[in-house]
């Protein structure tokens, strides 16, 4: 066989040209598909370029800020983050996270089942994982689109607020309100929690399989650990414990008032 | 009329149209274009998409299951019909339009009021371009949940994260062209957040050790200088008209290679 002699595994399609499905010549059905989706988006396209004008506001100006200066859509995830981390963490450590999360997904999923197919059975915990992680990454792009108005403060959607640039003030209230009130976690509490944060939440998975290990999820969850095997369950777990994190600095600002866990000279977590 | 060996499907009665067509094709410039006849047998439907440069992109064969609407919603070639669009409107664009700081948002007001059709050219630019960036993530996330990204096709799953960030970035660099005041400050605030980067941006942590300032870090290679200004304007233009789309081609080309070599994913 072509693929045990070159080692190349369900890629050994490409050279046998044989997969296991009944399929059909792309000639006339596929393309039919082809066609018609051209033609429906075309339709689509002009309708929706006909009936709404592209956004277009005043000219440039450097001395006017806008307040609140909002990002396109797709990155505003990113800027809610900034809320939440500096931007150090916000704009580079955690995108970079999430390209190269997302660029890990077939290496440190090996499992050949559930392929070509939506599935859910036999693929819990990456089901699970991608779709908290899509969740809250349209989650953040809702609250920062919708609910942030001036100085990036909660605001209802409807609530019709000028954009008045840097004197926009409301009398009584500081231009950061909720920023004043925020407090530091001291750093001999901050430390240690941050690093049993991460430290736990690396091994959390391998306690729950040895204490629960009699339990139905504990077994399953010890033989998926076992599957994966030490360095693909490492690359999982330090990426399930990131997106943790977020939603954890998320809940410590909003439910408790901490902006930082740990300050030094240098960088701020 | 004697039929030509373009031949006649499923013997049908011939009718108006099969004469019309007769008429079409029965000649050597028809068929110096169209080489495989009319495509009514396995052979020579197999050959029409091998022999035709537009369809040579496709697969010849694709599995039945892979046919339904709700196993792909057609999201992958929705993405790419966006990105001819965009390239279409794009290059009419770049007619009317100037990436000088002084020109270029009277060249956004002229689209509107002086350029025949400018108006609904441009909407369509920027509609299918937030139309691509919504298509491209409902594709990743169509390609996660039916495990497409499985063996053999790892590699081009991590070509298309990558094209999802082009497609990103496309859009950003696109954003400050009419320079307005939504993109100027889009823009503003996006690359500050690249003076964060640790080391090489100015504002990041442990930059001091490299002696990175701010005329010297990240931000100021993205903008060309210390601010949002006419520099940042033509690097975003041609980032946006010629670097990035290129790049995009690119990888498209190997994704969609890819795609004919593997077939579309199947039931395992």
């Amino acid at each position: 066989m072509a693929d045990k002699e070159l080692n190349t595994a369900k890629s050994g399609y490409m050279l046998m040209n044989k997969p296991d499905y009944p399929r059909t010549p792309s000639w006339p059905y596929f393309i039919w598909i082809v066609f018609l989706t051209m033609l429906f988006m075309t339709i689509v396209l002009w309708c929706i370029a006909y009936l709404g004008d592209a956004p277009l506001e005043e000219e440039a100006a450097w001395a006017k800020t806008p307040n609140p200066a909002k990002a396109p859509w797709y990155f505003i995830g990113l800027q809610e983050l900034l809320v939440y981390f500096d931007p150090w963490i916000a704009g580079v450590l955690l995108p970079g996270q999430i390209v190269v999360g997302l660029a890990l997904i077939p290496y440190v999923d090996i499992s050949p089942t559930a392929q070509g197919r939506y599935g859910w059975t036999d693929r819990k915990f990456a089901v699970t994982i991608f779709s908290f992680g899509i969740f809250l990454w349209f989650f953040l792009i809702i609250i920062g689109q919708w609910f942030r108005g001036p100085s990036w403060e909660f605001y209802w959607p409807i609530i019709d607020y000028d954009i008045g640039g840097a004197t926009w003030t409301r009398e009584g209230i500081p231009l950061k309100a909720s920023e004043a009130t925020l407090a530091n976690v001291p750093n001999w509490i901050g430390w240690p929690a941050l690093i049993g944060f991460f430290g736990f939440g690396m091994i959390a998975p391998l306690v729950f399989a040895k204490v629960a290990g009699a339990s139905k999820l504990g077994k399953a969850a010890a033989e998926y650990i076992g599957k994966l095997g030490p360095i693909r369950y490492v690359l999982v777990q330090i990426h399930v414990v990131l997106m943790a994190s977020v939603v954890a600095k998320m809940l410590l600002r909003l439910g408790l008032g901490y902006k930082y866990v740990v300050t030094t000279p240098w960088f701020n977590v | 009329m004697a039929d030509n060996e373009h031949g006649h499907p499923n013997g049908a009665k011939k009718g108006l149209l099969w004469s019309l067509y007769q008429l079409i094709s029965n000649n050597f410039i028809f068929q110096s274009v169209f080489r495989t006849g009319y495509p009514d047998t396995m052979l020579k439907r197999m050959a029409v998409m091998r022999s035709s440069f537009m369809m040579h992109i496709l697969p010849t064969k694709v599995g039945i299951h892979g046919l339904k609407l709700y196993y792909t919603w057609c999201m992958g070639g929705i993405t790419f019909f966006l990105f001819l669009a965009l390239t279409l409107t794009g290059v009419i664009l770049m007619f009317y339009y100037v990436p000088e700081e002084h020109r270029a948002y009277q060249d956004m007001k002229d689209l509107y009021f002086m350029v025949p059709y400018g108006r609904i050219l441009r909407n369509m630019h920027r509609w299918a371009a937030h139309g691509m960036v919504f298509t491209v993530i409902v594709h990743m996330i169509r390609v996660f949940y039916t495990g497409s990204y499985k063996a053999p096709r790892q590699l081009n799953w991590v070509v298309g994260v990558l094209l999802l960030k082009i497609t990103l970035l496309l859009s950003f660099t696109g954003y400050l062209l009419p320079w307005d005041q939504l993109g100027f400050w889009a823009v503003t605030v996006g690359t500050n957040m690249a003076s964060a980067t640790p080391l090489i941006g100015y504002e990041g942590p442990f930059s001091d050790l490299l002696g990175i300032q701010v005329n010297n870090d990240i931000r100021f290679a993205l903008l060309g200088g210390t601010r949002v200004g006419a520099n940042a304007l033509i690097r975003a233009y041609v980032w946006h008209c010629v670097a990035l789309p290129l790049l995009a081609s690119g990888m498209m080309i190997f994704h969609f290679w890819r795609i004919r070599k593997d077939g579309f994913s199947g039931p395992l």
